[in-house]
């Protein structure tokens, strides 16, 4: 048995109809997919961009606004809490590492961060692939997609607060709040990171302090940078980044430090509220491309109802030169296989390109890279529209072998 | 043999009432009779495409009335050729896939042997170039790939439905002649419903089908 005569002459007749339907499945797989790719992307790529944030430390507020502040530097006016609260962890021993995280300022659009170069390692996980690390006040290292070079000097300028910065684009009032006598020169640019932070400008923590006037956290005389924190007093911090030793003193950590003027927190319980409200979104959306799905299925079902139809004479003239039924059958399946995978095919390239082209808009908005890849889910729902889709199109065949070969042959 | 029909207004039709019909192996039957009167239905009742409401269709030693679905499937390819009025040919498909096509439903390559005898068929039957697609032929030309489509797997059974009724005078005439030779040449039984008179003079035996009767409805 070779149906293949019978395919390649079914597919020629179809022609068009073929076409719509490779096009009509092609555009449900792509839909599909890239909602479902797109949505896990950027579920990894912000819990990836949270890694080294283990406890959020900082003045009573929002969380949210504090986690979307220090992880993804969509900068706010936020409170600062007091310095002291750096001496505090210094000596505490449930304390790995701690940095102190400060922002507000701006360069060209570029977030300006004061930390600790430990921190600017992410406690040692990366190495500046250019340059070297800031050793005193007046050095900066600039994240891999910063449009600057090593060299060049930059001056901070006072950031407004809700003021929204395209990176690389100078703000016309940047130029108005600069904090003149304050230039850092670039000295290291970090690998990137795949997060928002490959677009600040990392400078010592004294820096930030001391362009506000507020000194420079250590004891007097005293110009080297990086912990201990020592000054009388030391200036406030908005936020502080802590790596506990365990698991339990981060437990004991986060609720000493949510009494007595500070909040505490884990980035991944603020991000489990926000992934839940993205899922009940992601809810609608699959019910949309379930529904898209279902659709697609449902006129293509018709489409060969109509075509089995007209096409009922046909097979029932192959029935009547000797035709069983199993060569019938296997005609009609293979031929809606070929059009369903290359449907399929070309909706998979389609919903990858068009998560691509998603994943490249939300990087250029928040700088978060979205590594879109293509899962067990995706392939599953595509698999179950392929087997569902032939299988369906062989019942209007099925059926008309209930009535006898020359009913067929009469219509 | 009978064969009943509900007919529009749901009364059943007798379509057929035959007693008792013996073909003899090799004859030339040319079934006539007025529109209606069942020479097709017949004709599907031969080839197994219907099975009759009372009585059996036997071939030889087999009953095809009482085979399985599937056996009547392999006895038909093994024993029949089939010509239609209306040619039921694969327009999408060329000449020479169209009369190897019933090979493909029971093995997977069409030998040399079997392209070289189709090859020859065809040109038995005046077809040249055989790449062209049958869609594109004119009817004459269609009804003889048909012809050789029947008569290419040497049946012992040839059985034609007004094979000549929708093609013009002329072509007519060269159809039916080719049938009838192509039937001698395979030494098949060539039973052919038809109106045309010129074809019926080439077939030596000749059947007359009468009108179907009404039955008379049973009280339930």
């Amino acid at each position: 048995m070779n149906p293949f005569a019978m395919v390649l002459a079914d597919l020629r007749a179809l022609r068009w109809t073929a076409a719509a339907i490779v096009a009509l499945v092609a555009l449900a797989v792509a839909v599909g997919v890239a909602i479902g790719a797109q949505e896990r992307a950027l579920r990894q790529s912000s819990a990836a961009a949270a890694d080294d944030f283990s406890l959020l430390i900082g003045a009573p507020g929002s969380q949210t606004q504090l986690l979307m502040s220090t992880v993804y530097l969509q900068l706010d006016a936020i409170p600062l809490m007091e310095g002291s609260v750096l001496q505090s962890l210094a000596r505490d021993e449930r304390v790995a590492a701690f940095a102190p995280i400060a922002f507000g300022d701006v360069t060209r659009g570029y977030p300006i961060i004061g930390t600790t170069a430990a921190f600017a390692t992410r406690w040692g996980r990366v190495a500046p692939s250019e340059g070297r690390l800031f050793a005193r006040e007046g050095e900066a290292l600039i994240g891999a997609d910063v449009d600057y070079r090593l060299g060049e000097s930059i001056t901070p300028s006072h950031g407004v607060a809700g003021q929204t910065h395209k990176p690389g684009e100078e703000a016309e009032d940047e130029a108005g709040h600069r904090h003149a006598g304050h230039d850092h020169t670039i000295v290291g640019r970090l690998p990137p990171l795949g997060s928002p932070w490959d677009r600040a400008i990392l400078v010592p923590i004294e820096s930030v302090w001391e362009v506000h006037g507020l000194g420079n956290g250590h004891a007097q005389g005293i110009e080297s940078i990086g912990p201990p924190f020592d000054g009388v007093p030391v200036p406030g911090v908005p936020a502080i980044v802590v790596k506990p030793r365990s698991v339990a003193g981060a437990y004991a950590l986060r609720s000493q430090y949510r009494q007595g003027g500070t909040m505490a927190f884990f980035p991944a319980e603020v991000l489990v509220g926000i992934y839940r409200s993205l899922g009940d979104a992601r809810g609608v959306l699959v019910f949309a491309s379930t529904l898209n799905a279902t659709l697609v299925l449902a006129s293509i079902l018709l489409l060969l109802i109509a075509v089995t139809g007209l096409r009922r004479r046909r097979y029932a003239v192959l029935r009547a030169m000797g035709a069983p039924r199993l060569y019938v059958l296997l005609v009609i399946w293979i031929g809606m296989a070929l059009l369903m995978a290359l449907g399929c095919i070309t909706g998979l390239l389609l919903g990858g390109a068009a998560a691509g082209v998603l994943s490249g808009l939300i990087e250029a908005q928040t700088g978060l890279r979205l590594a879109i890849s293509l899962d067990k889910p995706e392939f599953l729902q595509i698999g179950l529209l392929f087997v569902i889709g032939t299988v369906l199109s062989l019942l209007p065949a099925v059926a008309s072998f209930a009535s006898p070969i020359a009913s067929g042959l009469r219509d | 043999m009978t064969l009943d029909h509900r007919g529009g207004d749901g009364r059943p039709f007798r379509v057929l009432d035959i007693p008792e019909l013996t073909v003899p192996s090799g004859a030339h039957i040319g079934l006539r009779g007025p529109s209606g009167s069942g020479k097709t239905s017949l004709l599907h009742l031969i080839a197994g495409l219907i099975v009759p409401s009372a009585g059996k269709v036997s071939w030889g030693e087999t009953e095809v009335s009482s085979l399985s679905p599937s056996s009547r499937d392999r006895w038909r390819l093994s024993t029949l050729g089939f010509v239609f009025q209306d040619f039921h040919l694969i327009p999408e498909l060329d000449i020479l896939a169209n009369i190897t096509l019933p090979t493909t439903f029971s093995s997977w390559r069409v030998g040399p042997a079997e392209r070289e005898h189709a090859e020859i068929v065809a040109a038995r039957m005046g077809l040249a170039d055989l790449r062209r697609r049958t869609g594109t032929l004119s009817r004459g030309e269609q009804q003889r790939v048909a012809i050789a489509r029947a008569v290419c797997r040497r049946p012992a059974m040839i059985l034609a439905d007004e094979p000549t009724a929708s093609l013009d005078a002329a072509h007519a005439d060269e159809v039916g002649a080719l049938l009838v030779d192509a039937a001698n040449e395979a030494g098949a039984t060539l039973i052919c419903a038809t109106h045309d008179a010129a074809l019926l003079a080439r077939l030596r035996r000749r059947l007359d089908i009468k009108a179907a009767t009404p039955i008379m409805e049973q009280a339930a």
